[in-house]
């Protein structure tokens, strides 16, 4: 029984980092119909600049902010002078974003090589605490984590269903040439989005490098993890990524304590049941 | 009395892959309302969806008061005083009715929310409901105050009176003829030769793309034949 | 085109007159077997106009049962005969292709990448676990192309002239597959979903047997691969050699069956030459780059460039 809790508590950890990873994207997807296959580069880098800030600085909070405006810098750059002249064809954008993530992890490799990093924790955050009734240590690093997941999904969510900009996104989700009719410049929005969009991800790349580490082939790593969460969960839609990253957090580490042989698989089993049976995921909505 | 020229289209020509949509359409009109009928499929929701630039003009010109819009991208259009009421009210569907106005609110507008608010009661109280969850009536309540509060000098609407009830279909004609009092223009396109004729004095006749006819108001509501010839009207809808 | 599919047929049968072995099998073999998978991706973007991540699981697939049916290294197996392999290799890519067609028969655009972007990456995984019958990551290695009445398949000439066979009656398929009655309903579903089915015809089925058509043409490259490669294992069937068939038919173009073919030895030149170009460590940027350009400025491919470039020689000429 302690051992099914400890699992369900790991899980819940994976949960949250995938919920954490998986924003920027499934933000950007929301909005632009845009598939950025860039995602996990763009993340990789963040961290790669979060290390690289918090050796230099030693200040967590330093690092994380420098890695998430790196990130949205580089997304929105891509937004403007790339995607988005290919605004609407999506095919072509997804194939852009491929040999933008082949051209950016080369060139990764190339300045960072292929060793492993791990971004150095605030000191606040290194011990652990005893959980109540279960008794079972656990890593205050792991609920933060957590507490940074409900943090992003909040925020993410004030920012979205609260603000005037939030307006404009969803109106933009539901029909962009009316948007367009009524005055708004998209494409200046779109590059916001994708800033904002790029921001979480390069934060998201600093907190996993912290919490697990980086190397050459953790963009791929988030960039499936990403997509997988964002379909299971419904495609642009918050409450899914969070109900995606749950779900598969859950099985994959389920998986590996139960049926380690097959952890991995039970993944991409969940969905490629929900494509089947619900293409547009569990909580997203379907195409008009 | 010179009427002081608002939308000015010159030769304007859509085509749709092979098809020639609009052909060589010339329009003019000043702050008098006209009105836009014809048969299905004839162009005329292409047209508004031109003069809003959401649809590609292979070649002609759109001026409005004078400035040459033709090249303008939606959003300058509607920032220009092109203010559009889509055929089907194209709400935002995960918008609520204030969400709605929000997006279009400006400082110093001539149609603060309040006063949207007092025109129609009924958007006050359905504030909270979301775009989509509104009856016909209601939905183009809000199509129409949405496109106000860009305080427009030309409202575009499309079939604003399409599957409304007839109750409801007088009050928008009502609204159609107080445009006219605030000084906005209205080109005005609908299926509904009745509410054409009451908010329109001049009436565009148009055929297969083209427009074949300008006529007043009172003359094609004496003429049954033209009615018949134009626009294939048998019954009354 | 088809005087000069010949033509071209024609000089690629007297190639190993001139060419060294390095050439013969390090680049054409090799270009061959690329382009023969990337022509079953081509196929399905040209004619269902979807595009697939799972054509290299689908060769896969079919290199995998060649490896298990024959002498391996990995003692996992049984050894059949060799042609007894080859036809189910093609059996299993194209039941496989007809499985990935039923899952994804919903999706178009972008969602049918996803969908099978995650069908790929799950058989990744699968063969990196399962060791009973994929030998987990490492796979199996020491697999050789048979020989048939005394001749060694596998000899750089004689592998090179089964490539080149293989790849003449794979696009051969391709046309005359097509132009059948089948195939134009395919092409009809690509038009207008809605339209076949309201003249009654169920979609599924015809989407199904294009992906199924697909996989026994990946099935065709799956095999030659495996004999070229003389090894399968999870990396074969890895995102990358994934992404590269997807670089291959988006750099040669789509528009045409050639293209599969153009993209391969273009790709292959690259891979082998970029080390004079610029450090080898550096392909990635390359390829990345070559593709990012020809996404942009040339999205019908090397195909798209050469058509338009014989157009304007025409008109050079006509004037």
């Amino acid at each position: 029984m302690k051992f099914f809790f400890i699992v369900f508590f790991n899980g819940l950890t994976l949960a949250a980092l995938y919920f954490i990873a998986a924003c920027g994207f499934t933000l950007i997807f929301g909005l632009m119909r845009t598939v950025n296959m860039a995602h996990g580069a763009l993340l990789l880098l963040g961290a790669y600049v979060g290390y690289e800030v918090v050796e230099i600085t030693g200040l967590w909070t330093v690092g994380i902010i420098a890695g998430g405006l790196t990130s949205a810098i580089v997304g929105a750059a891509i937004q403007a002078y790339i995607l988005g002249r290919y605004q609407g064809d999506e095919l072509r954008q997804t194939l852009i974003t491929i040999a933008i993530s082949i051209i950016m992890a080369d060139l990764m490799l190339w300045a960072w090589g292929g060793l492993t990093y791990q971004i150095s924790l605030p000191e606040m955050l290194l011990g652990g605490v005893r959980l109540p009734i279960l008794n079972v240590g656990y890593s205050s690093v792991r609920l933060t984590l957590m507490a940074m997941a409900a943090v992003t999904g909040i925020l993410l969510w004030l920012l979205i269903a609260k603000t005037k900009l939030g307006i404009i996104i969803r109106a933009g989700v539901d029909d962009r040439e009316m948007l367009q009719a009524l005055g708004f410049e998209t494409k200046k929005i779109f590059v916001i989005v994708f800033a904002i969009g790029g921001m979480l991800t390069g934060m998201a790349g600093v907190i996993t490098g912290s919490a697990l580490s980086i190397a050459p082939g953790t963009d791929m790593q988030f960039l499936l993890s990403s997509l997988v969460v964002v379909i299971v969960g419904g495609m642009g839609s918050i409450g899914g990524a969070a109900l995606g990253a749950l779900l598969i957090g859950m099985a994959e580490q389920y998986g590996l304590a139960y049926a380690p042989t097959y952890g991995v698989v039970f993944t991409f089993v969940i969905m490629i049941a929900v494509l089947a049976i619900r293409p547009q995921g569990l909580l997203g909505r379907s195409e008009k | 009395m010179m009427d002081s020229q608002l939308l000015k289209i010159e030769k304007l020509n859509v085509f749709h892959g092979s098809s020639h949509t609009l052909q060589d359409i010339d329009v003019s009109m000043g702050n008098k309302p006209k009105a836009i009928l014809g048969r299905n499929g004839m162009g005329k929701t292409t047209l508004c969806s031109a003069l809003v630039g959401l649809t590609k003009m292979a070649s002609g010109h759109v001026f409005l008061e004078r400035h040459d819009i033709s090249l303008f991208p939606p959003e300058q259009r509607a920032k220009a005083g092109i203010g559009y009421v889509p055929q089907g009210r194209r709400m935002f569907r995960s918008l609520s009715v204030l969400e709605h106005l929000k997006l279009v609110e400006r400082k110093n507008t001539n149609w603060p929310i309040d006063r949207i608010f007092s025109i129609f009661p009924r958007l006050a109280e359905r504030k909270s409901n979301m775009g989509d969850r509104l009856s016909g009536g209601e939905q183009q309540m809000l199509a129409i105050s949405r496109a106000l509060m860009l305080d427009p000098k030309l409202m575009i609407m499309d079939e604003p009176t399409e599957g409304l009830a007839p109750t409801i279909v007088d009050d928008v004609t009502e609204l159609l003829l107080s445009l006219q009092a605030e000084g906005i223009g209205l080109l005005l396109v609908e299926q509904n030769i009745s509410v054409a004729l009451e908010a329109a004095e001049d009436i565009l006749i148009m055929v297969n793309g083209r427009i074949i006819n300008e006529v007043k108001a009172d003359t094609l509501k004496d003429n049954p034949e033209m009615q018949q010839e134009y626009l294939g009207i048998t019954f009354s809808d | 085109m088809n005087r000069f599919i010949i033509l071209l047929l024609i000089i690629c049968s007297v190639l190993p007159v001139f060419a060294a072995d390095f050439w013969l099998t390090q680049i054409l073999s090799r270009s061959i077997i690329l382009g023969v998978m990337a022509l079953s991706l081509t196929f399905l973007t040209a004619y269902l106009g979807v595009v697939s991540f799972a054509q290299v699981t689908l060769a896969g697939i079919a290199g995998y049962t060649i490896a298990y049916f024959s002498a391996n290294t990995a003692g996992i197996g049984a050894e059949l005969p060799w042609v007894f392999a080859v036809l189910l290799a093609l059996f299993f890519s194209t039941i496989a292709g007809a499985l990935v067609g039923l899952i994804a028969r919903q999706s178009v655009g972008i969602y049918s990448i996803m969908i099978t972007l995650a069908i790929s990456m799950a058989f990744f995984y699968f063969t990196r676990q399962n060791y009973s019958v994929f030998n987990g990551w490492t796979g199996f290695s020491g697999i050789s192309a048979p020989s048939v009445m005394g001749l060694d398949l596998g000899a750089p000439v004689v592998f090179y002239y089964v490539c080149l066979f293989t790849g003449a009656l794979a696009t051969l398929f391709v046309v005359k597959f097509s132009s059948s009655p089948l195939g134009l309903s395919i092409q009809g579903v690509r038009d207008a979903a809605r339209r076949v089915r309201a003249i009654g015809i169920p979609t599924s089925p015809v989407i199904v047997s294009a992906y199924a058509f697909s996989g026994l043409i990946a099935g065709m490259a799956g095999i030659l691969n495996v004999w070229h490669q003389e090894r399968v294992s999870s990396f074969s069937v890895g995102l990358g050699p994934t992404i590269d068939v997807l670089i291959i038919s988006v750099i040669g173009g789509m528009r045409h069956p050639l293209g599969a073919f153009i993209g391969a030895i273009t790709y292959v030149m690259i891979d082998t030459f970029a080390i004079d170009l610029i450090s080898r460590d550096r392909f990635n940027t390359v390829i990345g780059l070559v593709l990012l350009l020809i996404v942009i400025a040339a999205p019908e491919g090397i195909l798209g460039i050469l058509k338009s470039v014989k157009e304007r020689i025409k008109k050079i000429v006509l004037n």
